[in-house]
């Protein structure tokens, strides 16, 4: 294979690649021709796709993707000799999930025979055709909604818990005041012994609410990883998880299948003033519920809340969109509600640190 | 790009005996690696392009093995860098002890001798160099770097490391006001990363700048491996490393065993097969309908142990 062929393969998969919405960057393409001039991936196809493999994969689902990808690129470049690149984009395939390019459209009708068995063609005579079939995209849910709505990963959520701070020095007295240190050699005039400062301590308390079972089966998953991050991955002093199914009345549990009751008040008596509260429940959005009852009582538990705890903050793990007419829309009204994303899970640390949000500022 | 001044590092995972090299970091005990072709292609690309690779799979499988064969082959200076929770990305850079130099200026005023050729007026005799600092430092030929189980560290170690490990390739050192720069290209060191995802996926970030490599269990390789670790020594007989490989694979084949076996536990047990005896007993045997001796080598979990020793 040339260089030139080489690095056009590359353009046109990085391009094509872009174009599926991968998140690559300059600096990948850089390095995918650096090598490509260096004489890497150029004896074959095989090659420069498992060095292109190397250095654009991270998971084996990426290069099963890659592997998918350029089969089309290649397609597509050999019916397309003279093209540089991929062609320009059609407003229809810039939309994020929607790869491919609808080959069969942007083929120009005289170059059904490719060039390449023209041109080799120097004695007449029957020659088989080469034949690809149209690439056919599956069928994609046309939902970017959904997509851009994603799950929060476990290290963002790790990051996140790590803002929810209070700290306060009264740990160990082994950090080293390097400036005191030579402060006082200064000042006595001889130096004795180093000066300790005492380490930082975060003194949050997180006490999380999560709902289980029912409409929120589906988010079992994420209440485990906010519940694990939060005990074992963060800087909390202390973090407390109870479990409740819908409503929390006199008992919660301590268990994800609601086996082990404990008392409420019992929870709620044990609060300090570096105390958050963090409910996780769908609020009755997840079926459109609108139940006067639960409003009704989870006002009154919110309300209980805020008296022992510092901030409240309720996450709710189906989007805003959908919470108008439920019970949740109401409930929002009580508590900082926020839908769970990235950027809702950081509104949420926000309301735990206190800082006010604007619009609950009232 | 890699200047031609240097010489163009190609590493081809023989198992020749190498010279010695004057270099004090440069390892000088053989280091028997068996690489697939492709694992060996990912490792030039990586020299190459002087990317850090990212080298992920099972336990045992020689992921930390991997950079001292290479920079044993090549004659590179090692440095390798444990990771542990509290590494700091700085620690691998360097350390400064600015209460030893405290201790030396007040022995030194009065009349005493610190017994060292430290002199404080000098603060670089109070900076000590992490392995990626030593790195940096060598001044004829890259140096290959080990970072072991990175996914151990605190989550913001990846991201700080990537600020040395890209241009413009330097770092500062704040209490000698030195930067410490690698100017020839050519000269930037050899960079493998190991990790085992403990902490779930690492930054992306960090991810678009490494080459990235998923280490399987070398099922194909096992006698191959024997073969290289008993190179000069007298090793098993080549049935017994037949059966061996056969009765290990069998055993990796359970697909309901709690923790596989990897390489290293292979070639412990292999040991222990061929030169271990009790003194009234004979050698155990390896069979395929038996269960395995030395169990003890194989299963580290109660699970496991249970269901292989017949208890």
């Amino acid at each position: 294979m040339e260089i030139s062929e080489a690095r056009r393969i590359v353009l046109a998969l990085f391009a094509y690649r872009r174009r599926a919405g991968l998140n690559l960057g300059v600096s990948e393409l850089l390095a995918a021709l650096d090598a490509v001039a260096g004489g890497w991936g150029v004896e074959d196809d095989a090659d420069l796709h498992a060095m292109l493999e190397l250095l654009w994969c991270k998971s084996a689902e990426d290069s099963r993707e890659l592997g998918v990808q350029w089969e089309n690129v290649l397609a597509y470049l050999a019916t397309h000799k003279d093209s540089p690149t991929l062609p320009e984009t059609t407003p229809e395939s810039s939309r994020p999930f929607e790869t491919p390019p609808r080959l069969e459209q942007s083929l120009p009708p005289q170059e059904t025979i490719p060039p390449r068995a023209a041109a080799s063609e120097s004695t007449p005579g029957w020659n088989v055709l080469p034949v690809k079939a149209p690439f056919t995209p599956a069928h994609m849910d046309e939902a970017p909604d959904f997509h851009s709505y994603g799950p929060v990963s476990s290290r963002f959520m790790t990051y996140t818990w790590r803002y929810l701070r209070r700290p306060l020095p009264d740990g160990p007295a082994d950090v080293l005041d390097i400036a005191a240190t030579v402060e006082r050699a200064a000042r006595q005039g001889f130096f004795i012994a180093p000066v300790y400062r005492r380490r930082e301590r975060n003194h949050a308390h997180l006490l999380m609410f999560l709902d289980q079972n029912g409409s929120m089966m589906p988010f079992h998953r994420f209440n485990r990883d906010l519940a694990t991050t939060a005990q074992h991955d963060s800087a909390l002093m202390r973090t407390d998880v109870f479990y409740f199914h819908n409503l929390i009345a006199q008992r919660v549990y301590a268990d994800p299948h609601l086996t082990q009751p404990v008392e409420l008040s019992e929870i709620l008596g044990a609060c300090t003033v570096d105390t958050v509260i963090l409910i996780v429940s769908d609020a009755g959005a997840a079926r459109g519920y609108r139940n006067s009852r639960r409003i009704r009582e989870t006002a009154v538990f919110l309300a209980r809340l805020k008296q022992v705890a510092a901030h409240v903050a309720w996450l709710n793990p189906m989007p805003q969109a959908r919470w108008e007419n439920s019970s949740a829309e109401m409930i929002a009204r009580f508590a900082p509600m926020f839908q769970m994303d990235p950027e809702g899970l950081s509104n949420v640390i926000d309301v735990l640190r206190g800082q006010v949000m604007g619009q609950y500022a009232s | 790009m890699p200047s031609s001044t240097v010489k163009q590092y190609i590493f081809h995972c023989n198992l020749k005996e190498q010279p010695k090299d004057e270099h004090e970091d440069v390892p000088n005990t053989p280091e028997p690696y068996i690489a697939t072709p492709e694992l060996i292609r990912a490792v030039n690309l990586a020299i190459y392009l002087r990317r850090p690779l990212l080298l992920e799979g099972e336990a045992g499988c020689g992921k930390t093995r991997l950079a001292r064969a290479v920079a044993y082959e090549l004659r590179l200076p090692f440095y390798r860098w444990d990771v542990r929770s509290t590494s700091k990305a700085q620690e691998g850079l360097y350390s400064y002890d600015a209460i030893l130099r405290l201790h030396d200026v007040e022995v030194k005023r009065h009349g005493g001798e610190t017994g060292t050729k430290r002199d404080p007026a000098n603060p670089k005799d109070y900076r000590r160099f992490g392995p990626l600092g030593k790195a940096f430092c060598v001044e004829d030929r890259p140096a290959v770097v080990l970072i072991d189980e990175i996914d151990k560290a605190d989550l913001d170690f990846p991201n700080d490391l990537l600020a040395v490990l890209d241009d413009p390739w330097e770092f500062k050192i704040l209490e000698t006001e030195e930067t410490i720069a690698i100017g020839n290209p050519a000269l930037r060191p050899i960079v493998f990363i190991t990790s085992n995802k403990e902490k779930g996926n690492l930054p992306a970030p960090f991810l678009r700048r490494c080459i990235y490599f998923f280490l399987k269990f070398p099922d194909q390789q096992l006698e191959a491996i024997i073969n290289a670790h008993y190179r000069d020594k007298k090793g098993p007989n080549a049935d017994l490393i037949k059966a061996a490989a056969t009765k290990f694979l069998d055993v990796r084949q359970d697909s309901a065993l709690f923790k596989k076996p990897g390489t290293s536990e292979f070639l412990d047990w292999v040991e222990a097969l061929r030169g271990f005896e009790l003194p009234d007993q004979k050698p155990p045997t390896v069979s395929p309908e038996a269960l395995p001796p030395y169990p003890s080598l194989l299963f580290k979990l109660r699970a496991d142990w249970l269901k292989y020793t017949g208890a």
